[in-house]
C-alpha cells in the first residue's frame, strides 16, 4: 500500500526527467535546424505553406524536384522514422527502405554532421506541427529519375562520414568549417558542378556561372583580392550574414536572401564569426563570376 | 524609283513606331535610380556602423534620410508590367502588390525612424535599429527581385 504512492512518486519523476532531457534536445535542435537551413526546400514558403510539410518546387538541370513534406506526420511525413532512420537519411543518403536520395537532398553536406547533432534536429523536427499534405512527386526525366543510378553518382561524388576536425588549424576555424561544411551546406551553390552534377573540388566556393542549369550567377566567396571577396573586412562578412547587407550598400534577394533569413542571421556572434574565419583562410581562387565586388 | 521611296519611307516609319512601342516603361529607370541612390546612402552608413568611420548623426540623417525618400518614390514606380530585360522586378510584385507594397511601407518606416534617431544625435538608438533596415530590404528583395 505505501509502495505504491513511492512508485508512481518514481515514475513521475523519471517521466518529468525524460520529458526534460528530449525539451533539452528540441531546443539544441532548432538552432541546428536554423543552421543547416532545412526550412528553405522542405517549405513552400512562396505559397505560404506550412513549414516543412514540403511542395516546393527545386529546378534543375535535370528536372523539377519538389521538396518533401518531413514533419512528424506518420504517413505524409517522417513520423515512423527512428533516430538511426534520419541518421542513416543525412548521413548515408539513403531512405529508410533503402533507396537512394538524389543530391539535391545535400546528404552530400549533412553526412558531416555528428550524431548528436543529428539526434537533436530530428527532436526539434519532430517537435513542430504534423502536416498530412502528400510529398509531390518529382518531375524527372529518364535516366535521371532512376534512383539505383544514384548508387553510381555516390561511388564518384559521395563520402560518407562526419567532419574531422584540422588539428592545424584553430578551434575557431574548425567550428566555422563545420558550420560552413555540414550544417550551412554552402558548397551546394557556391561551388560550380559538373555535368553529372557533382561539385567540382578544385573550384570550391568559386562560384557558379550557371547555377542549378537556370541561368543564376552565384558569387566567388574564396577571398580573391578581385574575382572573390578578398577585400572585404570581417565586418562586411559580418553585415551580410546578419543582415544580408553587401559592401555596396545592396541587399541581397533570392535564395541567399532567404538563406540569411531563415539561418545565418539565427548564428551566435561567435558562430558568425567562425564562420567568417573560415572562409577568410579559404584558397583564393581566381574565377570571375559578376564584375568583381 | 518612287515606288521605292515610298517603301522606304514606310519602313523607316514602322522602325520609329515599333520603336516607340517597344521603349522601357520610365518607371524602371526612375526606380532603378532610386534603388542606386538607397545603395549609396546604406553604403555610406555601414562603415559607420562597423567603426571604420565616426559617427557623425547629421550625415547619418541626410543618409537616412535619402533611403526614406527614394523607397517612397521607387514604390510609385511599379506600375503594372513595368518589366524589362534589364528590369529584375519579379511578376511576383503585381500579383501580390498588396504584400509588396507591404514590404515597402516597411522599410520606409524603418529609413523614417533611422533618420529621426539621427536627427537626434541618438547613435545607440540609431546602431540597435539599423539591422532592421537590413531585414527590411532582404525581406522585398527575397520575393521580389530577380537574383
Amino acid at each position: 500500500m505505501t509502495r505504491t504512492p513511492i512508485f508512481a512518486a518514481f515514475a513521475a519523476f523519471f517521466v518529468f526527467a525524460a520529458g526534460a532531457a528530449f525539451a533539452q534536445d528540441a531546443k539544441r535542435g532548432e538552432y541546428i535546424f536554423a543552421a543547416s537551413g532545412c526550412a528553405g526546400c522542405h517549405t513552400d514558403t512562396a505559397n505560404k505553406g506550412q513549414l516543412l510539410a514540403g511542395g516546393r518546387a527545386l529546378k534543375t538541370p535535370f528536372g523539377n524536384f519538389y521538396g518533401p513534406n518531413i514533419t512528424a506526420h506518420p504517413d505524409a511525413g517522417i513520423g515512423k522514422w527512428s533516430d538511426a532512420d534520419f541518421i542513416t537519411a543525412l548521413r548515408q543518403g539513403r531512405r529508410p527502405d533503402g533507396a537512394h536520395y538524389f543530391p539535391v537532398f545535400p546528404y552530400t553536406s549533412f553526412t558531416k554532421m555528428t550524431d548528436a547533432d543529428m539526434r537533436d534536429l530530428k527532436a526539434y523536427i519532430f517537435s513542430l506541427p504534423v502536416s498530412a499534405q502528400a510529398s509531390k512527386p518529382h518531375d524527372i526525366g529518364f535516366p535521371f529519375n532512376q534512383r539505383f543510378l544514384q548508387f553510381g553518382w555516390k561511388l564518384l561524388y559521395f563520402k560518407a562520414g562526419e567532419f574531422k576536425p584540422d588539428p592545424a588549424k584553430s578551434a575557431e576555424v574548425n567550428r566555422g568549417a563545420y558550420l560552413t561544411q555540414a550544417m550551412g551546406h554552402c558548397a551546394e551553390c557556391h561551388t560550380p558542378r559538373n555535368q553529372l552534377g557533382g561539385l567540382r573540388t578544385d573550384m570550391m566556393y568559386a562560384g557558379d556561372l550557371n547555377h542549378a542549369g537556370q541561368g543564376t550567377k552565384v558569387p566567388n566567396i574564396t577571398p580573391h583580392p578581385t574575382t572573390g571577396i578578398g577585400s572585404w573586412t570581417p565586418g562586411v562578412y559580418d553585415d551580410l550574414l546578419s543582415m544580408g547587407m553587401t559592401q555596396d550598400g545592396d541587399s541581397v534577394g533570392g535564395d541567399m536572401g532567404e538563406v540569411v533569413a531563415n539561418s545565418t542571421s539565427k548564428l551566435t556572434q561567435p558562430d558568425r564569426a567562425a564562420m567568417i574565419a573560415y572562409l577568410r583562410q579559404l584558397p583564393p581562387i581566381d574565377h570571375r563570376v559578376r564584375g568583381g565586388n | 524609283m518612287r515606288s521605292k521611296l515610298r517603301l522606304a519611307a514606310i519602313a523607316l516609319g514602322l522602325t520609329f513606331a515599333a520603336t516607340g512601342a517597344f521603349a522601357q516603361a520610365p518607371e524602371i529607370a526612375k526606380r532603378q535610380a532610386d534603388m542606386k541612390a538607397i545603395g549609396g546612402a546604406v553604403g555610406q552608413i555601414a562603415p559607420v556602423i562597423r567603426n571604420e568611420r565616426p559617427w557623425d548623426g547629421a550625415a547619418v540623417a541626410q543618409q537616412a534620410r535619402t533611403v526614406a525618400t527614394s523607397l517612397t518614390d521607387a514604390k510609385a514606380q511599379f506600375p503594372a508590367g513595368s518589366t524589362a530585360d534589364n528590369s529584375r522586378a519579379l511578376p511576383a510584385i503585381w500579383e501580390k502588390k498588396a504584400e509588396f507594397d507591404g514590404a515597402m511601407d516597411r522599410a520606409i518606416g524603418v529609413a523614417t525612424n533611422l533618420a529621426q534617431l539621427a536627427s537626434a544625435n541618438n547613435e545607440a538608438g540609431f546602431r540597435a535599429a539599423f539591422p532592421q533596415l537590413g531585414q527590411a530590404c532582404g525581406a522585398c528583395h527575397t520575393p521580389f527581385r530577380r537574383p
